[in-house]
């Protein structure tokens, strides 16, 4: 856990500039106001009341992506992402009591976030709709009546490039237990070494409706790795969306789910294949500061969570993985990066892949402006992002662009579609991509393509 | 009074996008790292970004016309309020302005902007096996403009000198509006002495006389190692012998810094496995070169400083000079660990004393400190005299905050009594203002006629360094 709260932490910001260089949104206007130093002022400014809730503060935190590279390269460790997020509270709160949240707002926050996010069934019937959609002919149809230029470039894009989702019957709960299958096959020495350690999959909500596939591909590669899988059903979201929309109080109700569920099971890793929740379950101590039951129990819970990738650099053993002469190159996820501190984990493992020549993407260190459902709240912002981060991609000329989280991965899919790069880049998840690897003759794998352009 | 007519003026010329006046935008430029403007913000009326020369040029004359204080600004990391519009009026933002233009490589210069970051530089020279060297401890977010115009260096001073040593050549925007460039206007020369040297009067000048947006720099050939040699001492005057023992043995380290007790302790509470020892003070040598030269520099170098302790270690290899160096590394953010919810303070941060009375400005820093029972802990550039000092205290405790400003100002006393300086690297903005007088005589009234020569209506940065609002 942090040594210092939020609100502690915003007392030491000296100023010093040291962020200046890692934040995306400074990066494209270079308006202070825009950056982490800014940033932390105003929202101290509101928090201590010497400036009032108005649109324009409201305007100005909202354009932060909560990335956290600033906080990971802040000398004194000044949690901005913590102190924009309580800003954005107090926001909220005043708002509500002034009776000001606009009515559709409201009730759509309220359907998102309390009423189909927290329960994976209403999740996984909102993607039986988009299923539907897409397999009806409906979606055929609004492309071709041109109906999608009545919504906003944003939607337009993400609608553009969603995955094909799988049917409902192929979308049936995960296995419950997959066996480690390098202690079965071999039972050799390395089986011993890796310890047949048992772990517990994250399957995230949004991940297991839209990524399906990927997730199967993760318990299945875990497995292959060399470790026992087990996935409870009873899990739930990790409350990540909740957590940055200043919604607090079911953020608290999932993390407490999540930690009963996995503390039931007897395993030495919690691991997660996305890294928007990785950093959020690794977090969720931060939610029990004022509660010292749930705060030891979170604490367990935390120092098991892992990335998929960092397991398998750490303690397992990758199967023999082979390309196809592919450039590769690969843009982190934020808060794989910035909140797991797993840095360069990802990159190992693609080094571990015969036959693909990997490039490292310039600027890999900025957003890319997915963050979570900003590119649908900041179209503008977040496009500009996109834009500077596909001028990159376009530089290592790569055939792949690996991500480690879903909200990236759509992001980049997005991003080749502005550029009308659909053809010739392939955006895919780093476990899609290793499975796609281990075995060329065979899967071709999770909604590698693009769904097709409008 | 600010003519607010000027702003659709501004707009003409670099469009509406970046030309500033939301209130958020006013708050967020009134402050650079100073201890001065976190307890004293100064905001603008408006903030501009130009993109250009032919910008720079057209909103200064704007400002000119206007008669509008304009004070130009790169990343704000100064700690002196130098780049604060203490006056209202304009801020002009270059951190925009960053693009390297040629990298020269042959005949060793680069043709840079001014928003340039100073680490970013460096990557680019990289694949030259060149390096731009004068390094401050803000080199990764610092600006090279904001370099120039402070005239700043950092811990390699004592071997790679300043920054003034590296500029060859300056497009300047004057006060009017016109566009010079210094040093040769098509020159490509590595050395020049043609003409009055017009650079040299600029570099430092803290944007009180023209606004840099061009810059030609001198680069050198990147070392390929470094070594270093890291020694505790019980005694503060042994580490002043030991260094006088090194320079005798006729090495030019790249580097030698020291930290003082509190420092040490500091970094030991961040980072326990530094295990340092908590004597009086801890000094670290780097030497940089070819390797095998480098091996044998820091043998000397081990060899010399041994005859004054015992505690030494010392490295050529890269991996474990990363480990000695954590410490130094480590410093500026650890002081504030030494009381709980310490915020480290930047004031007095930057006197200069000779060499021989380093031992004594160092006991006297913390006895001054000792008096206003605020405790600080103290690292510097060894090498030539130059301390930085954090004193520590609590934001919300405001005699606390009284009694670091009267620290500061002992502080700086200090160092003129001691014949040294109240800022060797990071400049005089406002903080220091007050000093120039005592400092420079009757030559501050010379300065004074410089600037009313160049900048008659006084437009460029007023009020600071001493020179009239």
């Amino acid at each position: 856990m942090k040594l210092l709260t939020a609100e502690q932490s915003m007392e030491m910001c000296v100023r010093c500039g040291r962020c200046r260089d890692v934040c995306p949104t400074l990066d494209i206007t270079g308006r202070e106001a825009d950056g982490p130093r800014g940033r932390v002022l105003m929202a101290r400014s509101l928090l201590r009341g010497e400036i009032a809730v108005d649109e324009e503060i409201e305007h100005q935190l909202n354009r932060c992506m909560l990335c956290s590279a600033c906080e990971d390269v802040c000398p004194v460790g000044v949690q901005v992402p913590e102190i924009v997020m309580a800003g954005k509270r107090k926001i909220q709160a005043e708002k509500q009591e002034r009776g000001q949240e606009r009515l559709w707002e409201k009730r759509l926050r309220n359907l998102v976030f309390e009423r189909i996010l927290p329960h994976q069934k209403r999740l996984q019937f909102v993607g039986h709709l988009l299923w539907l959609y897409q397999k009806s002919g409906l979606q055929w149809l609004t492309r071709k009546l041109g109906i999608l230029k009545l919504f906003p470039e944003s939607m337009r894009q993400m609608e553009a490039v969603l995955p094909d989702i799988p049917s409902p019957s192929e979308r049936r709960p995960l296995p419950e237990f997959v066996q480690n299958k390098q202690g079965t096959t071999h039972g050799n020495e390395t089986g011993a070494k890796t310890g047949r350690k048992r772990v517990a999959m994250f399957r995230g909500c949004i991940m297991d409706v839209m990524f399906r596939k990927t997730n199967l591909n993760s318990i299945h590669l875990l497995a292959e790795s060399g470790f026992d899988v087990v996935t409870p059903d009873e899990q739930v979201c990790c409350g990540a969306l909740h957590n940055h929309n200043g919604k607090r109080e079911t953020t608290i109700e999932l993390a407490k789910k999540n930690i009963e569920v996995f503390e039931q099971l007897d395993v030495d890793y919690i691991v997660s294949n996305a890294g928007g929740c990785g950093a959020m379950l690794k977090e969720y101590a931060e939610l029990f500061r004022d509660d010292p039951e749930w705060l030891e129990r979170a604490k367990t819970f935390c120092s098991k969570v892992r990335d998929i990738s960092e397991l398998i650099v750490q303690e397992g053993q990758l199967p023999k993985a082979s390309g196809r002469g592919e450039r590769v190159t690969y843009q982190p996820s934020c808060h794989l990066q910035y909140v797991m501190k797993v840095k360069d984990a990802p990159q190992k493992i693609l080094q571990q892949v015969d036959q693909i020549e990997f490039v490292p993407l310039p600027e890999s260190k900025l957003c890319c402006g997915s963050a979570g459902i900003y590119n649908l709240l900041q179209p503008e912002m977040a496009n500009d992002v996109l834009d500077k981060k596909m001028t990159n991609v376009r530089k290592t000329q790569s055939d792949v662009i690996i991500t480690a989280n879903p909200g990236c991965l759509l992001q980049m899919k997005a991003g080749l579609y502005r550029e009308g790069l659909t053809e010739q880049v392939q955006a895919m998840h780093i476990v899609d991509f290793l499975t796609e690897s281990k075995s060329p003759a065979t899967d071709h794998s999770a909604d590698a393509k693009t769904s097709s352009s409008a | 009074m600010f003519d607010s007519s000027i702003i659709p003026r501004l707009e003409e010329v670099v469009g509406k996008d970046r030309v500033l006046v939301r209130k958020t935008d006013m708050m967020t430029y009134s402050y650079d790292a100073s201890f001065a403007t976190q307890l004293e913000p100064k905001e603008p009326d408006v903030v501009v970004i130009p993109l250009s020369t032919e910008e720079v040029s057209q909103c200064t004359r704007l400002a000119n016309e206007y008669k509008v204080p304009l004070y130009p600004r790169g990343a704000a990391t100064g700690q002196t309020g130098g780049a604060v519009p203490i006056q209202g009026g304009i801020v002009m933002d270059l951190s925009k302005m960053n693009n390297i233009l040629e990298i020269d490589h042959r005949n060793l210069q680069v043709i840079i902007e001014p928003g340039v970051v100073q680490a970013d530089l460096n990557e680019a020279l990289k694949a030259y096996q060149l390096f731009f060297p004068p390094d401050p401890g803000s080199a990764k977010m610092c600006t090279v403009g904001g370099m120039v115009s402070n005239n700043s260096s950092g811990l390699r001073a004592i071997k790679y000198g300043v920054t003034r040593q590296y500029v060859l050549g300056m497009e300047i925007v004057l006060p009017t509006g016109d566009v010079i460039v210094t040093g040769g206007q098509k020159s490509r020369a590595l050395k020049s002495v043609s003409g009055y040297d017009l650079a040299h009067l600029m570099i430092g000048s803290e944007g009180t006389l023209g606004i840099v947006t061009r810059l030609r720099l001198k680069v050198l050939p990147l070392p390929k190692t470094r070594g270093l040699v890291l020694c505790a001492f019980d005694n503060l005057e042994d580490a002043g012998e030991a260094v006088q023992l090194v320079y005798r043995s006729g090495i030019i380290p790249s580097a030698i810094e020291i930290m003082d007790k509190y420092a040490i302790r500091a970094a030991n509470k961040m980072l326990p496995e530094l295990n340092l020892h908590e004597g009086e003070a801890l000094l670290l040598f780097e030497v940089d070169g070819i390797k095998e030269v480098v091996s044998l520099q820091v043998k000397t170098i081990s060899d010399a400083v041994s005859q004054y302790t015992n505690f030494v270690q010392f490295s050529d290899d890269p991996v474990e000079c990363q480990n000695l160096w954590q410490a130094r590394q480590v410093v500026g953010a650890a002081v504030g660990n030494l009381k709980p919810g310490g915020f480290r303070v930047y004031g007095g941060e930057d006197i200069c004393v000779p060499f021989s009375r380093l031992p004594e400005a160092l006991r006297r820093i913390q006895e001054i400190a000792d008096s206003y029972n605020i405790i600080c802990g103290i690292y510097g550039h060894v090498g030539d005299g130059n301390l930085h000092t954090a004193p520590v205290i609590n934001m919300n405790n405001k005699t606390e905050i009284e009694n670091a400003k009267k620290m500061i100002d002992d502080i700086h006393h200090l160092a003129i009594e001691l014949e040294g300086t109240t800022t060797a690297e990071h400049g005089v903005g406002i903080v220091r203002a007050k000093y120039m007088d005592i400092e420079h005589g009757p030559a501050m009234e010379l300065m004074r006629r410089i600037k009313k020569t160049v900048d008659p209506n006084n437009i460029l940065n007023p009020g600071k360094m001493a020179l009239p609002i």
